[in-house]
Parts: structure tokens; C-alpha cells; sequence
């Protein structure tokens, strides 16, 4: 039964939906803007140099100078490759990467999507960015951009096993696969964060999330030694700036879940706040930030310290010393959920 | 494996030392001299594009034209023209030029030096080809006054003025006048 009280109701919903779905955009094509400006300031000066100086104030201005380059760049494609799939397949990665923005919670009821199975859904939509690598790769038709495709979808499924066993703690002790509900659970925890009491999960995860968005030490896709650039060589122009927004809103995803599972969200733990009570008048959202720049300041610290591993070693971490700890985990995790 | 090279690989001691170090570099200075803005201070003595030194008291280009410095020159770059007494036309070959300063060392009154500057990057060729008159105008530019007096006394006396002879040695001591 439509009443007009209802389809009032349901406009302001949009709005309100719009609104937040335009700030959740904007802030992040900001961020992936300034995450790759972070990304080489904070590598820069661990190897003792610079970074961009030259562009504005310190480099401020490079991020625009670097996408005003991109934009206006030839868009080359190869005479043989399949160009629908060609146009489809950064396309296909960019929306993966961005649809996950819409389940995060950045604050309290600050999320686009407030859905029951927020983690389920992370996940699969992660699983359909590999489609967008693997097409890319084939669609190609170049030998470089085969192979790195090739080993992103075996590498990205195998760790996806070993993050989601990681986070099947987060979800036992949470008793809940909403993101926002596993926020809460964390608040009224003892520990405050899941990171302490799911340790061997959590150093897990960020091993399978360095992995997962393709970062160094696990950039086999891409390893730019080898494969010149991996599954994106044939790319150029604003599809190559596709494929490096989507990859930096991957860092972001898997940052602001690290977050949200383990690091307890926008909450902060109860002692803190105890100890030093005026921190709880700072905006929720604050926290939450500092929690995913610090994820991703470690995604570059790793960067910039670990070379890259050789394939076998690669998929040998995932299958015999991820997924079996991940599992043990999960054994160890639901035993004293039974106890307690 | 041992216990304690387990306990290594389980709690990543290795890559956490790794990790330490990076983080440590974060935090140290850039070793990084940015070009145009900042300029690496020059050593005495350095060893730049060359020049034709000018008397102090005359203005005039001390070179005599002996060609002794086209002579030990490794690369042979230097050209040197006498005519009617004169120095007729005094060359350098830039692009050849491999900067050992054996001119500077050999030349008998200081007259062909090598100056400090290293910044003549070109897009043609003759303007990398010295003649007499752009050597003396980058005695000017680069060496005139003190510092060329400096540069003399430490770097560009001639090496003959080091060696003396016994006063009974009977050796040519110049024309009378």
C-alpha cells in the first residue's frame, strides 16, 4: 500500500542515501589521490630521498599533476586484442573495488548499506575484482599481461581461504557477520579490540590482505622485474588510471576492514577512554581514520622493507602455514566460545 | 630446526628487524640535493670548463702560444695557431676534452687554467667549440680578481718555478738585455 507518507519517507531516504554515497566518493577519490602522494613520501624517505618535491609545496600538487597527465595521455589498445572484454575489465575491477566502499561503516550510522552479511558481502565482491585482472590479462593478448593475470586469480583465491578462515574468529566471537554489529561486539568486549584475543587471526589477515590487493612482497601479478607491469602492461591513459584507483581502493577496502574486524572500528577501547576521558569528544570518524592510515602506512612500511617472494613460496605460505594456522584458529576460537 | 630458529620464523623476527631499520631511515635526512635550488659545494681546485688567464696588471691573455699544452694534451683537443709571433688562434675542443688539467700542469706561466664551472650544457656543437675569445671572457666570468690570484698561488703555478738549479751550474739563463 503506497501512501504519500511513505513515499515522502522513501524520498528522504534517497536523499540521505545520495548525500552519503557523494561524500563516500568524493572522500575517496581524495584519498586514492593522496594515498599514492603518502605512498611516495613515506618510500621516499625510507630509502633516504625525497619523493615528489617539485609539484606545488613539498610535492603537495603532484597527485593532480599525475591525473591531468593520465587523462590527457594516448589511450593505446593492441591491434589484436578482444576489445570488448579490453573496455569491459578495468571497468569490472574499478566497480568491485568501489562497491565495497557502500558496507563499511566509517562511524555510527555513517554507512550507505547497513546490511547482515557485511563481511560475506566484502568478500564476494573481492572474488569479482579478480575477474576484472583475469580478463585484462587475456583480453590483452600479450604474454606478460597473461602470466601476471594468470597468477593474480590463483594467487588473490588462495588467499582469499586463508582471510576469510582468519576472520571466521572475528565472526564466532561477534556472533555476527555485520560489520557495524562486530564494531559494537568489540565495544563491550573486555579487551575492547578483537587484535589481542585474535592475535594469530589477525597477523593472518594482514599477511592475506597484503596478498590480496596484490601488495609488495606478494605483487607477484605485477612484479615489475619480470612482468614489466603484469596483468595492466597493455593499458594506458585513463584505463591504466582505472586499474591504479581500483587497486588503491583494494588498500582501502582491506585497510578499513582490518579496522573494522580487529582494531575495533571508530570505537576506542574502554580503558583508554577510562584513563583519558576527553578523547571521547573527538568525531568517532577520527579514530576510524587513524586506524586505516596506519594499515596503510604499514602496507607501504612493508613495502619498502620486504622484496618480493618467489611463486612457490608464495602459494607454500598460503596452503601450509596460512590456512592451517587460520583453521586451528577457528578450532581453538569456537572451543572457548563453548567453554566460557 | 631448532627451538630458537622456530621461534625466530613464527614471530617474524627477521623481517621486524627489517622493518625497524626502514622505519628508522623514515626518520633520518634525505641525502637528496635538489639540483637547480641547491648546489653541492665546490672543492678547491675543481676541475670545470677552462679558460685563458689574463695578466692582472696588463688584462692581457698571458698565453704565449708555446703549444706545449697541445702537446701533452691526452686527447689532443687543444689547437693552438701562432702566426707572424702571435697567437694567432687558441682552441679547445670541448666535447674531447677529458678534464686531466695535464695543460694546466704543463703550461709554463699559468695561462691556460680550468675554471669552476660546470654548467654549459648545449644544444649545439660550436657552442661547446672555445675559442680564444670565449676562454678569456670566462676568465671574467669565473676567475677574474681574487679568486683567480687564489687559484694561482694553490693550484695553477707553473711547476718549473719548483726547480732550481745549483748557481755553478751552467745553464741558459736568458738573453742578456
Amino acid at each position: 500500500m503506497i501512501t504519500t507518507e511513505g513515499l515522502i519517507n522513501f524520498g528522504i531516504n534517497v536523499v540521505i542515501i545520495t548525500i552519503k554515497i557523494a561524500i563516500v566518493l568524493g572522500v575517496t577519490l581524495l584519498h586514492v589521490a593522496y594515498a599514492t602522494y603518502f605512498e611516495r613520501k613515506v618510500i621516499g624517505h625510507m630509502q633516504v630521498r625525497l619523493g615528489p618535491m617539485r609539484v606545488g609545496p613539498h610535492g603537495l600538487l603532484q597527485p593532480i599533476a599525475d591525473g591531468v597527465k593520465l587523462f590527457f595521455k594516448e589511450d593505446v589498445i593492441p591491434e589484436n586484442a578482444d576489445k570488448v572484454v579490453f573496455y569491459l575489465a578495468p571497468v569490472i575491477f574499478m566497480a568491485a573495488a568501489m562497491v565495497n566502499l557502500s558496507v563499511i561503516p566509517f562511524s555510527y550510522n555513517f554507512v550507505i548499506a547497513d546490511i547482515n552479511i557485511g563481511l560475506l558481502f566484502v568478500f564476494a565482491i573481492a572474488g569479482l575484482g579478480v575477474y576484472g585482472i583475469f580478463i585484462s590479462g587475456w583480453a590483452s593478448n600479450s604474454k606478460y599481461a597473461f602470466i601476471g593475470g594468470l597468477r593474480s586469480s590463483a594467487q588473490v583465491i588462495s588467499y582469499e581461504i586463508a582471510m576469510g578462515l582468519s576472520l571466521v574468529g572475528v565472526m564466532i566471537m561477534a556472533g555476527s557477520l555485520n560489520l557495524t554489529d562486530i564494531v559494537i561486539a568489540q565495544q563491550n568486549s573486555i579487551f575492547g579490540i578483537f587484535a589481542i584475543p585474535q592475535i594469530v587471526a589477525f597477523v593472518v589477515f594482514v599477511i592475506a590482505a597484503i596478498a590480496e590487493t596484490n601488495r609488495t612482497p606478494f605483487d607477484l601479478p605485477e612484479a615489475e622485474s619480470e612482468l614489466v607491469a603484469g596483468y595492466f602492461v597493455e593499458y594506458s591513459s585513463f584505463r591504466f588510471a582505472l586499474f591504479f584507483l581500483g587497486e588503491y581502493i583494494a588498500m582501502f577496502i582491506m585497510s578499513s576492514l582490518g579496522a573494522i574486524c580487529f582494531l575495533g572500528g571508530w570505537t576506542l577501547p574502554w580503558y583508554i577512554t577510562r584513563v583519558l576521558p576527553f578523547l571521547s569528544y573527538v568525531p568517532p570518524v577520527f579514530w576510524f581514520l587513524i586506524k586505516v592510515y596506519f594499515f596503510i602506512f604499514f602496507y607501504y612500511w612493508i613495502r619498502a622493507t620486504v622484496p618480493r617472494y618467489r611463486y612457490d613460496q608464495l602459494m607454500a605460505i598460503g596452503w601450509k602455514i596460512l590456512i592451517p594456522v587460520a583453521l586451528a584458529n577457528i578450532v581453538i576460537t569456537g572451543l572457548v566460545k563453548i567453554i566460557l | 630446526m631448532t627451538v630458537k630458529n622456530f621461534i625466530k620464523k613464527i614471530f617474524f623476527i627477521e623481517i621486524l628487524k627489517g622493518l625497524a631499520l626502514t622505519l628508522s631511515r623514515l626518520f633520518s635526512h634525505a641525502v637528496t640535493i635538489q639540483y637547480p635550488d641547491e648546489r653541492r659545494p665546490i672543492a678547491p681546485g675543481f676541475r670545470g670548463q677552462h679558460a685563458l688567464a689574463k695578466h692582472p696588471q696588463t688584462g692581457e691573455a698571458k698565453c704565449t702560444g708555446c703549444g706545449l699544452c697541445e702537446t701533452v694534451c691526452p686527447s689532443k683537443c687543444i689547437h693552438v695557431f701562432r702566426e707572424k709571433g702571435q697567437v694567432a688562434r687558441y682552441e679547445i675542443e670541448l666535447l674531447r676534452c677529458i678534464y686531466c688539467a695535464f695543460c694546466m700542469e704543463v703550461c709554463p706561466y699559468g695561462a691556460v687554467v680550468l675554471t669552476e664551472n660546470y654548467e654549459y650544457s648545449d644544444y649545439s656543437k660550436d657552442n661547446l667549440y672555445m675559442t680564444r675569445e670565449k676562454l678569456l671572457r670566462n676568465w671574467d666570468k669565473y676567475m677574474s680578481g681574487k679568486k683567480g690570484e687564489e687559484y694561482f698561488a694553490r693550484f695553477w703555478r707553473p711547476k718549473s718555478e719548483d726547480l732550481e738549479t745549483t748557481p755553478n751550474q751552467p745553464v741558459f739563463r736568458g738573453r742578456k738585455r
